[in-house]
């Protein structure tokens, strides 16, 4: 059965890579790749798929936004069935420094808007009773660097927003989960210098930052049927970082 | 099917309930240890099934509540509710 899959942040290196993962190996699904700005790498995408790929507007941080993009899906008349809540930014400083307006951005975009998205799908989801929601929280909700305070603990509320949401929406058919990447490859500050990139890989086991696609075919399968028992799960895709 | 019947049967398969037609009764309650046990996950769901199934919006939480209570309100208030 056809189905539409909204995908938030869709013109970051790790939400290209989950809307190309979808067009590639679910040929029935339609996907919505939901930007605000910075639309060029999305509509590349886009144009490889004419009938099957579309840009939504959406500003995850509003409600009135969602309310909109949800309506635009319907009226497409393939109903929506998966939801990946991708979009995120950090902006990052020790807490001594953080200015008010850095707490309130960085939550509001990682952890509200995920709130936003879960609540404008799920009166749709619940019709159907079936859904797949996945959300990108992040290896920082894990392991809470120095320096991130707002961006680990939004996501680690994300993470729990999961867990809670996973019990609420068990009965409806619908699963809720998490992944938690570790360093992915073209989603990396461009400040960080090639020497520090070189020391950061050898801390890691792999020695290498994840690819695009590891992550997004990880997304894949708890977005699929195959998934259907696994809800209120958080899988960290770090290459045994943690 | 009379609406009776068929909210009983809605019920059953929708909440994935364990249980026969004949062992829901229309005055036992829906909620709480003292009738079938239902809890606010299911309120949810009865209002979606309702309005999906009767056409039937509950305007506000303290109307669902009243609604809900048993068979025989949902059986009431679907009646009760103008014809399109």
């Amino acid at each position: 059965m056809s189905r539409s899959i909204l995908i938030t942040g869709a013109n970051g290196a790790l939400g290209l890579a989950i809307a190309e993962h979808f067009l590639t190996k679910e040929e029935s699904c339609r996907v919505f790749l939901g930007v605000r700005e910075r639309r060029e790498r999305a509509q590349e995408l886009a144009a490889q798929f004419p009938d099957r790929a579309e840009l939504i507007a959406l500003e995850v941080t509003s409600p009135e936004a969602w309310k909109s993009a949800l309506s635009e899906i319907a009226s497409k008349g393939v109903p929506l069935g998966v939801l990946i809540n991708n979009a995120g930014f950090h902006d990052d400083a020790l807490l001594a420094n953080m200015t008010q307006n850095q707490w309130s951005r960085v939550l509001d975009a990682n952890l509200n808007a995920v709130f936003h998205g879960c609540q404008a799908v799920l009166p749709v989801m619940m019709r159907e009773r079936q859904g797949r929601i996945v959300n990108i929280a992040s290896l920082s909700a894990l392991h809470s660097p120095a320096g991130q305070t707002n961006y680990a603990a939004a996501k680690a509320g994300v993470i729990g927003l999961t867990q809670s949401l996973a019990k609420e929406a068990a009965r409806m058919g619908i699963t809720v989960n998490a992944v938690c990447p570790g360093y992915i490859e073209g989603g990396l500050p461009a400040d960080w210098t090639p020497e520090h990139l070189k020391t950061l890989k050898m801390q890691l086991p792999m020695r290498r930052f994840a690819k695009p696609a590891e992550v997004a075919a990880a997304v894949f399968f708890l977005a699929s049927h195959e998934a259907s028992y696994i809800t209120g799960s958080t899988l960290k895709i770090d290459g045994g970082m943690l | 099917m009379p609406i009776r019947q068929r909210l009983k049967v809605l019920l059953i398969s929708e909440l994935m309930l364990d249980m026969k037609e004949d062992d829901i009764g229309d005055d036992t309650p829906l909620f709480g240890p003292a009738g079938i046990g239902l809890d606010s996950v299911d309120a949810l769901q009865l209002v979606v099934m309702i309005e999906k199934n009767f056409g039937y919006k509950m305007a506000d939480q303290e109307q669902a509540k009243r609604v809900l209570h048993s068979v025989k309100t949902i059986v009431e208030a679907l009646e009760k509710q103008p014809t399109a």
